[in-house]
């Protein structure tokens, strides 16, 4: 199974994917995140960012991109639906991170009823060359990649599956890991049609 | 497949909602075209009227049509199943589903052979790289908003063109 999913990423990966200079990503992903610093403050202050506003924008910015990023996902990996949740996490990490961002995280930690697990990056593009703002706050309180979490839970709702997805470490917050705890919630049911009177 | 002729085709997303419909009209739906304009006069309600009533009617009795035989199809061959067609005298329902719950529909004429490939590739081709790709439509699509825009409507006639080449 996590083979076949390795497999796959490699190949969709290596054959149908356009790719721009990693560089350009992260240093787009980076501006956007100081704007968000910038605009998103403490009511009443003038500069002082409230981190967890910009730890939600994200989110939502993310969720907006899962939602469609699937479709396109599903369109170029030609998979189904997982059987499990353990398939789902393997199909995140050796398809989905692979073909998107060229890296595998690794799927660990799973909770005794498996639904939930951790993704540890070992490395994230996104954070390149990043320092987080010296101000004693930063530090303990802005998940810098948390657009991550917002792109896995849009696109997991579309194949009816509501998860929660949060940061629990950051090595860019002094951890010496980045990790990602991805919870299973519910199934979504098939929406049902409007009766008609 | 010359000679064979398609009718309409729908998409339903994961709401159950409508968000695309194109129907193909061949030669014979011309004469109907004027006794319906007959019964203008009389007071009746307009024919434009009347078709977009019909065609909104027709979504939905197609959609509870597939939802009903795709819950059929899983609970008698398991919950992967899924039907692929079904034919009646008059017409052919061809049926695609993604993994998103959103849902192809053709309608063709009865002799046309399996199109899911088709679907699969008005899916992955069009549907995914013109309207999920397009920054200008909406995330999802009530009413339809954002489905038919130039680029996907003329790619789809154009694929569809090039499958049911014209008869003669």
């Amino acid at each position: 199974m996590a083979t076949k999913a390795a497999r796959i990423g490699e190949e969709v990966w290596k054959s149908r994917v356009d790719k721009i200079n990693a560089e350009v990503v992260t240093l787009t992903y980076g501006t956007i995140v100081a704007q968000l610093c910038r605009d998103l403050t403490v009511p009443n202050t003038i500069n002082k960012t409230d981190y967890n506003a910009v730890n939600k924008e994200l989110d939502r910015m993310g969720y907006n991109m899962g939602l469609r990023l699937i479709e396109d996902f599903l369109a170029k990996t030609g998979t189904g639906q997982c059987s499990n949740f353990r398939e789902t996490a393997e199909m995140i990490s050796k398809v989905g991170f692979k073909v998107f961002i060229n890296i595998t995280p690794n799927v660990s930690n799973w909770s005794k009823d498996s639904d939930s697990f951790h993704l540890v990056f070992e490395e994230n593009p996104l954070a390149d060359f990043v320092e987080l703002p010296d101000d004693g706050r930063a530090q303990d309180e802005l998940w810098y990649s948390n657009i991550l979490c917002g792109v896995i839970r849009g696109a997991m709702e579309m194949v009816q599956m509501q998860i929660e997805a949060r940061f629990v470490s950051d090595v860019l917050r002094g951890d010496d890991t980045t990790e990602m705890r991805v919870t299973l919630i519910r199934i979504i049911e098939d929406e049902m049609p409007p009766d008609d009177e | 497949m010359a000679g064979a002729s398609v009718y309409s085709f729908y998409i339903f997303d994961r709401h159950t909602e409508c968000i695309y419909t194109k129907r193909w009209t061949g030669p014979q739906s011309i004469p109907q075209k004027s006794t319906a304009t007959n019964a203008l006069s009389n007071g009746a309600v307009p024919v434009s009227v009347k078709r977009a009533m019909k065609a909104e009617d027709d979504a939905k009795l197609i959609f509870g049509t597939i939802f009903s035989l795709r819950r059929m199809a899983r609970q008698l061959g398991g919950k992967d199943d899924q039907f692929l067609s079904y034919r009646t005298g008059e017409y052919k329902l061809h049926y695609f589903e993604t993994p998103t719950e959103l849902k192809l529909v053709m309608l063709t004429d009865t002799r046309v052979g399996n199109m899911r490939t088709v679907l699969y590739q008005i899916w992955a081709t069009l549907y995914v790289e013109y309207v999920v790709k397009s920054p200008l439509a909406p995330t999802e699509h009530p009413r339809g908003v954002g489905v038919a825009n130039e680029l996907f409507e003329g790619g789809l006639e154009k694929f569809i063109d090039s499958i049911f080449t014209p008869a003669q």
